[in-house]
C-alpha cells in the first residue's frame, strides 16, 4: 500500500499482514469552514506497533486520531477499531486517550484521578483502587498516589494521565502529542519510560508528534503528514533493535531513518519554505 | 493559629488611618450643629462649639466615645431582645437560611441554563428583571402575599433574601457548569460517559470553585436583602427591625453603631462562607503557595519540525 524508501523493512510489512487492530481507508475529513483536514487516508495497524503519525500544524495528525477516537466523524470513507466502526469501539472502551494537556481533574487525588474512568465504567469498588495502584507502579507514581495534580510537575502529570488511560485495560492507546508541552530532558526520559511501557503491556499506540528524533525513537513504523491538504506522505519503516536506549540516538540507522523523515517532509511541502 | 495573620498588620493599619482621617471630619461635621445648639441658649454641659461637638445627642457624624458608649450600651445585656446580638443572629440565621435557598433554585436555574439554550432564551430576561425591582418596594407585596397562606415572623425575610441572592448563584454556578476545558469533555466521551456521569464526575466539582465565588457575592446581598425586608415589613426582632425603631427615635448614634455591627455581620457571614470552601475545597489549600500551576508549565520548547 504505501511504498517505503528503505529496501529493507522486513519487520514492518509483516506486521502489516496479520490482522488490523486500526484499519483506515479513503477517509477524509472537511470541516464546515472547508478546509480539507484529511483527504484521502489510507492506514493499516496490525496489533503490538508503536506508531507516529508526524507532521507539520494543519497536516491532519491529530484528526486522523480524533476520527480514529471518533471524537469526530469523517466526512467519507471507513475506519475499523478492531473490526468494529469508532463508535461501537469508543463504547465498547476499546482504546484509551491521551491529550496533548494532562486535563486532570485537580479535585481529585492522583490515585483518585486513575480511577476516574473506572468509575464511570462501572469497575467494582474493590477492584478500581487495585487497578490505580498498580497503574501508578506502572508509571512510577506510586508514593504520589494522595497528592493533588498540582503538587506533580508536567511530566508527572503526564505520566499519570498515561496510567490513567491504561487502568480499564484497552488494547489501543491514543497519544496526542502527549509530551509536547515539556522540556527536551523531561520529554527524552518519558520517552524512554513510554517504550517500556509498550513492551511490558503489548499495547498498540498510535502517537502523535511534531518532533523528528521522538517519532524516531519510537516507533515500528513513521506516518509522515503533510498539509494543505492534510494527507499521508508516506510511511517508514524503523528498523532499530528493541529494547532502545538512550543511545540508540547516537547510532547511525537513527540518523538514517531521521533523514529519510525529513526529506519525506519537505517532499510534501511539510517544511514552510521561508528563503 | 500559631503566628500572627499576615492580614492583621495592614487591616490595623487602615483601621488606625481610618480612625485618624475620621476625626477632623467629625469635628468639621459637628462643629456647625454644635454652634447652633449653643445658639438656641440650650443648656449644654460644655461651652464651646469645639466642646460641643463629641457631646451632640443628635450629631451629624458621631465621636469615637460616643460611639464606644453607644455599643456598650446596645451590646448588653446580652440576651436582651432590644441589643444587638439576638437581633443579629435572626438576621444572620434568616441570611444563612435565605442564602441555602437560593443555593438550590439558583442551581436548579445554572443547569437549566446550561442545559438549554431555549431555557436560558427564555427565562434569563424575566430573571434580570426580576432583580432590577427594589427589594424595599417588593418586600411589603411578598410578605402580605406569603401571609396569606400562614407564611409569617423571619420566613418571609429568609425569602426575600433568598430572592436577591439567588441570581449571582445560578449565574456563577451556570459558569462553573460551563468551565471544564473541551479536551476534559472529551476524555468523558472517550470513557463513553453519559450526561449524567460528566455532571456528577465534571461539570458539578468544576463548579465548586464558582459556587463559593457566588456564594460570597450573594451572601452580601441576602444579608441586604434580610435587612431591608425586615426594615420595610413588621418586624420584631432582627438588625432591620433595630435600624427602624431607632430611626424612629431619631437616635442617631444607635444607627451608627448598629450599621456597624451589620457591617461586621457581613464580615463574619463572608468569612464562613470562606471557612466552608477551605472545608469543602481540600484541593485547594495551600495551592497559591506552592509549585507552579499546570497552565504555566506548557512553555513552547520549540519542538517544530526540525
Amino acid at each position: 500500500m504505501m511504498q517505503s524508501n528503505t529496501p529493507n523493512a522486513p519487520t514492518s510489512s509483516a506486521h502489516a499482514k496479520a490482522d488490523p487492530i486500526v484499519w483506515v481507508q479513503n477517509v477524509s475529513m472537511v470541516f464546515q469552514t472547508g478546509t480539507v483536514a484529511l483527504k484521502d487516508a489510507n492506514l493499516e495497524i496490525a496489533p503490538g506497533e508503536f506508531i507516529s503519525l508526524i507532521g507539520p500544524s494543519g497536516c491532519g495528525k491529530t484528526t486522523l486520531l480524533r476520527l480514529l477516537a471518533d471524537l469526530i466523524r469523517p466526512t467519507s470513507g471507513t475506519i475499523q477499531i478492531g473490526g468494529k466502526n469508532p463508535e461501537e469501539a469508543r463504547k465498547s472502551r476499546a482504546y484509551g486517550y491521551v491529550f496533548q494537556a494532562p486535563t486532570l481533574m485537580e479535585w481529585r487525588t492522583v490515585l483518585s484521578n486513575v480511577m476516574l474512568p473506572l468509575e464511570v465504567m462501572n469497575f467494582p469498588a474493590g477492584e478500581r483502587k487495585a487497578r490505580a495502584e498498580k497503574m501508578l507502579v506502572l508509571v512510577g507514581l506510586e508514593k504520589f498516589a494522595k497528592n493533588y495534580p498540582w503538587q506533580l510537575s508536567g511530566g508527572m502529570q503526564q505520566r499519570v494521565s498515561i496510567a490513567r488511560a491504561l487502568a480499564f485495560d484497552p488494547q489501543l492507546l491514543f497519544m496526542d502529542e502527549p509530551f509536547g508541552a515539556l522540556d527536551e530532558i523531561t520529554r527524552e526520559n518519558l520517552n524512554l519510560e513510554l517504550l517500556r511501557l509498550w513492551r511490558e503491556t503489548g499495547k498498540t499506540i498510535i502517537f502523535v508528534t511534531h518532533s523528528i528524533p521522538e517519532a524516531v525513537f519510537l516507533s515500528t513504523r513513521i506516518v509522515v503528514m503533510t498539509p494543505r491538504p492534510g494527507k499521508i506522505e508516506t510511511v517508514i519503516p524503523v528498523d532499530l533493535p528493541q529494547p532502545r536506549t538512550f543511545d540508540t540516538r547516537e547510532t547511525a540507522g537513527f540518523f538514517n531513518i531521521a533523514t529519510e523523515v525529513r526529506e519525506a517532509l519537505r517532499k510534501g511541502h511539510g517544511y514552510e519554505v521561508t528563503e | 493559629m500559631t503566628h500572627i495573620s499576615p492580614n492583621l498588620v495592614p487591616m490595623l493599619v487602615v483601621a488606625v488611618i481610618a480612625l485618624v482621617l475620621y476625626w477632623p471630619l467629625m469635628y468639621l461635621a459637628n462643629i456647625p450643629a454644635a454652634q447652633r445648639a449653643l445658639d438656641t441658649g440650650a443648656v449644654l454641659p460644655c461651652k464651646t462649639a469645639v466642646e460641643c461637638a463629641t457631646q451632640l445627642r443628635s450629631p451629624v457624624l458621631p465621636s469615637p466615645q460616643q460611639l464606644w458608649n453607644g455599643f456598650r450600651n446596645l451590646m448588653f445585656p446580652l440576651s436582651s431582645p432590644n441589643a444587638i446580638p439576638i437581633n443579629a443572629v435572626v438576621t444572620a440565621l434568616e441570611t444563612i437560611v435565605g442564602l441555602l435557598l437560593a443555593a438550590i433554585v439558583g442551581f436548579f436555574f445554572a443547569i437549566g441554563i446550561v442545559a438549554s439554550r431555549a431555557f436560558e432564551r427564555s427565562l434569563l430576561p424575566w430573571i434580570v428583571a426580576s432583580q432590577t425591582v427594589p427589594v424595599i418596594a417588593i418586600a411589603p407585596m411578598l410578605v402580605v402575599l406569603l401571609g396569606q397562606y400562614g407564611v409569617q415572623g423571619w420566613i418571609p425575610k429568609a425569602i426575600i433574601a433568598a430572592y436577591i441572592a439567588f441570581f449571582p448563584i445560578a449565574i456563577g454556578v451556570a459558569k462553573g457548569l460551563k468551565s471544564p476545558d473541551p479536551l476534559s469533555l472529551d476524555l468523558m466521551k472517550t470513557y463513553n460517559a453519559n450526561n449524567w456521569q460528566t455532571y456528577l464526575k465534571l461539570r458539578f466539582p468544576a463548579s465548586i470553585p464558582y459556587l463559593f465565588t457566588a456564594f460570597k457575592v450573594a451572601m452580601a446581598a441576602a444579608l441586604i436583602g434580610a435587612i431591608v425586608a425586615e426594615i420595610s415589613t413588621i418586624s420584631f426582632q432582627g438588625i432591620g427591625k433595630m435600624l427602624a425603631e431607632n430611626s424612629r427615635a431619631s437616635d442617631v448614634v444607635a444607627m451608627w453603631v448598629i450599621m456597624l455591627s451589620s457591617a461586621v455581620l457581613g464580615i463574619l457571614l463572608v468569612a464562613l462562607v470562606n471557612w466552608v470552601e477551605r472545608l469543602v475545597t481540600p484541593w485547594q489549600r495551600a495551592k497559591s503557595v506552592a509549585a507552579p500551576s499546570s497552565k504555566q508549565v506548557r512553555v513552547p520548547q520549540g519542538e517544530g519540525v526540525r
